[in-house]
């Protein structure tokens, strides 16, 4: 397995998170602030963000001591790690972002259980070197971002008539309110996880295709 | 000489699902009917747009997905025209055109199509469009002056549910009072029934029970008098919901004591969230919920024949 | 008169009397034809083993096939003349397999018989015996031969015999006519059989669609001790061996197991006749009746040879009256198609149905609307359209948990699916294919302890 990771290029596993493993919409995981925060793009974005930067931060640390913490013990220590980044990030947001803090409330604290980062922790960062991990958190934080902020756009434009807070869709439009509330969450990640799907595997029949051809 | 072969049986039923599904609209027509006499001229054009736009998505999406295009089975009709009822006459245009859409296409054809949609179609439009534009959907139609005894205003915002005692049983049963387009006359949907029942297409079980259990549980729970339960089954949409929307095929129970649960369920749910609940009507949510439970309930184990209960277990 | 009857069912055809009409009130005539085409084929058991060759002279009731081992009984002459061909034919469901054509000589000599005598003074032991060395399979359809039926493993017990007149299947009146024009003979081999398995009780089971059947086979059973006629509710499919034993007994036959694991055995009315000629007058089973209708000029209840060729059991009927999309060997509901019109009539033959091209159209199958009609009408209590969702997707194992294997393939639910869902073929092949399964299994273990020993 450690081997095989190795043989990658780093650009192949900055990729891999962005659209063949997008932890989002291929792996499934961290669905819970998926659903809940992405009433708005710029909430999505916040969120992303935030992971992102524990998922590269832990990466690296865990990376670095995956020598030295033993096996047994070695889910407590990664929370340890994990723990410690949240909490930087949790006060960061506090002192600089104190209206997206809010938004975003439990959701933050919540990021130390989020599958994402303790699934990439201990399938790649404890078998691989830091700059591998680096740019594996790196590729994973931004698929995580990447699928956050259009879900939430999507979930912005329908439900608000606006992106980012700018108003698209002009006075007249009467938002669809059912988006901007769970359920909706639901539909819209249904919806886009089966678009992601199509597209990906579409793709990967066209790939088979030209390698049937070559060969 | 050539002769076919086949397998047994050489003869079928000729009952089929085109069939069905036109006995399913013409016992509609009455509703429909009554619901453009009351309503007018807007309602007349909400049914329209409500069907015209149901067959349209539904041949749209078979053709994108290059699928046999099975519009002629009558099956979108009825979900246009069933969606068309659930909505009241001062619906928008777009609202019933994206209603139409979300029936046929996310309920219906991303499940699998006609058969393996685990919600009423109709019913699960209905519930987006209520969450996601609440003044739309329960403003009060404006109603046929003519049609309204002297003395009720043409134009009234108070359901039965909203404003209980406003209207007399009577007003109630010939649906003098607003709603949505199908739901306020309980004469012409009693004719639907009748004529459902006649033809064989549904069973009494589930519309009668639903009824029923709606009755008692008012009665038990909410303290009724026999007026009070009496008003309650003929308030809202409980009767049109029992005979068209809980009795869909795909989504209810097959088997007679599936059907039974099922039935006291819904009109359990019913009471629970017009009593409990910060909804006035609970219809939709009820048979939406009972929708969701039908595979389950379909599992309940049957008697087969030769096979002893001990062998089952095993 | 009360009526007795099994859960669910249905009605197939019932305003039009499930099409007995034409040919219902007809008496049963006597067609001979030219030449006759007699396969060694049994539907179950090694086929016989032909011991005449082309040239000889036969008589009626000649032994013309050997019976090959206990599954298997031998096949008899039906006209007398000359043999003109011993060789291959095509016959139904089994391939290619070998037939003694004969060119009758219209003399009707018959070869020497040795009747056993009146029921009341027969040797029950040589009963059975007779039964097998008259060549009588089961007329009802299945053929399973009548003497292994009534050959109980050790242990098993029998109290009742059933006789099954329900003939419930639609267009067909053989049965009909055999219980109006014979019902004494079928009388006589019910009591053949009860005296030699000692058993006490025999009941005749009809529906109540054929009320001058009940009286004619009431009258013919009075003063008969324990014997007793049953009328039955008008339902497809009544004649169903598990739904007629639970109409009458009100016992249900284990799943998987046979009738006399609730200690009954069930005879069809022409097998009973069948018993009473090779008892009493030690005549073989060489001919039977067989309904033709559909698409032919006149529609006839004919007593017919075994071997003769359908083409020309059309043409004693007047031939086609229109082009003929499909003839069926048996009613509607479970009958067998045949290739073409040389195929020759057989011991279980009760009835051949000529379709028009219209009907005999196959339909297209639409999507399954769970509307519950396919569950409401099998009469065993199934999920058919479960089984077919596991069917379409060849997955047998959950198809064996939905109790595929108790399916009885009356075609009650495909006939009721108003999306023309191919339920029955479906659930035919599940259960070929796990039957075959089991059978590879078997003999690959079996392979297997033989190597080890």
């Amino acid at each position: 397995m450690s081997e095989n990771n190795e043989k990658k290029s780093l650009g192949k596993v900055f990729f891999n998170g962005i659209i063949p493993e997008n932890p989002t919409f291929r792996l499934v995981l961290g669905t819970c602030p998926t659903l809940a925060v992405t009433t708005s793009a710029l909430n999505g974005l916040g969120m992303g963000a935030a992971a992102t930067f524990v998922l590269v931060c832990s990466n690296i640390a865990i990376s670095l001591l995956r020598k030295f913490i033993p096996d047994q013990v070695r889910i407590p220590a990664f929370i340890v790690v994990i723990c410690t980044f949240v909490t930087m990030v949790q006060l960061l947001m506090k002192a600089f972002l104190p209206s997206l803090d809010e938004s975003l409330g439990i959701f933050i604290p919540l990021i130390v259980v989020n599958c994402i980062i303790l699934a990439r922790a201990e399938a790649f960062a404890s078998k691989n070197g830091p700059v591998a991990s680096a740019f594996d958190g790196l590729g994973m934080g931004l698929g995580f971002t990447l699928a956050l902020t259009l879900m939430g756009s999507i979930r912005e434009l329908i439900g608000n008539g606006s992106v980012f807070g700018w108003n698209l869709l002009g006075a007249s439009y009467e938002p669809m309110l059912l988006i901007v509330l769970a359920s909706g969450g639901f539909l819209t990640f249904g919806l886009l996880m089966g678009l992601v799907n199509l597209i990906v595997k579409k793709f990967e029949r066209k790939r088979a295709e030209k390698e049937a051809q070559a060969a | 000489m050539s002769l076919r072969i086949s397998t047994a049986p050489h003869m079928h039923n000729p009952l089929t699902t085109q069939r069905l599904m036109q006995f399913v609209f013409i016992a509609l027509l009455p509703t429909a009917a009554w619901g453009v006499y009351a309503f007018g001229f807007s309602a007349l054009l909400v049914l329209l747009l409500s069907m015209a736009s149901a067959v349209a998505a539904e041949f749209v999406w078979q053709k994108i997905a290059k699928q046999p295009v099975r519009v002629g089975d009558f099956s979108a009709l009825v979900t246009g025209l069933i969606l068309g009822l659930n909505l009241p006459a001062t619906a928008p245009w777009w609202m019933v055109i994206i209603g139409s859409a979300f029936a046929i296409i996310i309920v219906k054809q991303l499940f699998g199509g006609l058969g393996d949609n685990f919600l009423n179609p109709a019913l699960a439009a209905r519930a987006v469009l209520l969450a996601s534009w609440p003044v739309h959907m329960t403003a009060s139609a404006c109603v046929n002056p003519t049609f309204f005894q002297a003395g009720v205003d043409a134009v009234s915002t108070a359901t039965p549910l909203g404003a209980p005692g406003t209207f007399t049983l009577t007003q109630l049963f010939l649906g003098q009072c607003p709603g949505a387009i199908g739901e306020v006359s309980k004469a012409a949907i009693l004719l639907g029934f009748l004529f459902l029942l006649l033809t064989g297409v549904i069973s009494w079980r589930i519309p009668v029970i639903t009824v029923c259990s709606v009755y008692v549980c008012t009665m038990l729970i909410g303290g009724a008098d026999w007026q009070g339960a009496l008003a309650a089954v003929l308030s809202g949409g409980v009767l049109f919901g029992s005979v068209f929307m809980a009795t869909d095929y795909v989504t209810s129970p097959i088997t007679p004591w599936g059907q039974v649960i099922y039935a006291v369920l819904i009109g359990l749910i019913i009471t629970l969230i017009r009593l409990f609940g910060s909804y006035p009507e609970g219809v939709t949510y009820g048979i939406l919920l009972m929708n969701i439970a039908t595979p389950l309930i379909d599992r309940l184990p049957r008697t087969i024949y030769g096979v002893k209960k001990e062998a089952k277990k095993a | 008169m009360l009526t007795k009857t099994f859960k669910r069912g249905i009605h197939p055809l019932h305003s039009s009397h499930e099409g007995k009409g034409p040919t219902r009130d007809l008496e049963t005539r006597e067609y001979v034809s030219d030449t006759v085409v007699i396969s060694m084929a049994m539907n179950i058991g090694a086929p016989a083993k032909p011991c005449v060759k082309k040239g000889d002279h036969v008589d009626i009731g000649q032994v013309i096939g050997e019976a090959q081992g206990f599954m298997s009984v031998p096949v008899h002459a039906s006209v007398s003349g000359e043999v003109i061909a011993v060789d291959q034919v095509p016959s139904l469901g089994a391939g290619n397999m070998t037939a003694v054509t004969i060119k009758n000589d219209f003399a009707e000599t018959w070869v020497e018989l040795h009747p056993l005598g009146r029921v009341e003074n027969v040797d029950p032991a040589k009963v059975i015996p007779a039964i097998q060395a008259a060549g009588i399979t089961g007329m009802g359809g299945a053929s399973f031969p009548t003497h292994v039926k009534l050959t109980f493993k050790p242990g098993a017990t029998c109290d009742t015999i059933v006789v099954n007149g329900a003939e419930c299947e639609t267009h067909l009146t053989a049965d009909y006519r055999l219980m109006l024009e014979h019902s004494v003979r079928i009388v006589d081999g019910l009591r053949a059989v009860m005296r030699a398995l000692n058993v006490k009780k025999g009941i005749i089971g009809i529906e109540d669609n054929k009320p001058e059947a009940i009286e004619a086979m009431r009258k013919a059973a009075q003063g008969r001790e324990g014997v007793s006629v049953q009328p039955l509710k008008t339902k497809y499919p009544q004649g169903g061996e598990k739904q007629l034993i639970e109409a009458i007994t009100g016992r249900q036959v284990p799943s998987g197991g046979l009738p006399i694991d609730c200690h009954v055995v069930v005879l069809n009315v022409g097998t009973c006749a069948a018993i009473a000629d090779a008892v009493i007058d030690g005549k073989p089973l060489i001919s039977r009746i067989c309904t033709v209708t559909g698409c032919v000029r006149q529609p006839s209840n004919l007593l017919v040879r075994i071997g003769t060729i359908t083409e020309d059991i059309i043409g004693a009927c007047g031939g086609y009256s229109e082009t003929p999309g499909k003839v069926v060997f048996g009613g509607m509901m479970t009958g067998i198609c045949i290739p073409n019109d040389q195929m020759a009539i057989m011991k279980s033959t009760n009835g051949v149905v000529v379709l028009n091209e219209k009907q005999a159209r196959s339909k297209n199958e639409s999507p399954c609307i769970h509307c519950g009609r396919c569950v409401q009408a099998c009469p065993i209590g199934l999920n058919p359209y479960q089984i077919k969702v596991a069917a379409d997707k060849s997955d047998f194992e959950s198809a064996k948990k939905l109790h595929v294997m108790d399916c009885i393939l009356c075609g009650s639910c495909a006939y009721q699916c108003p999306s023309r869902r191919w339920l029955t073929p479906s659930f035919k092949f599940c259960k070929d294919h796990i039957t075959a399964e089991a059978k590879a299994k078997a003999a690959a273990e079996a392979a297997k302890g033989g190597a080890n020993k």
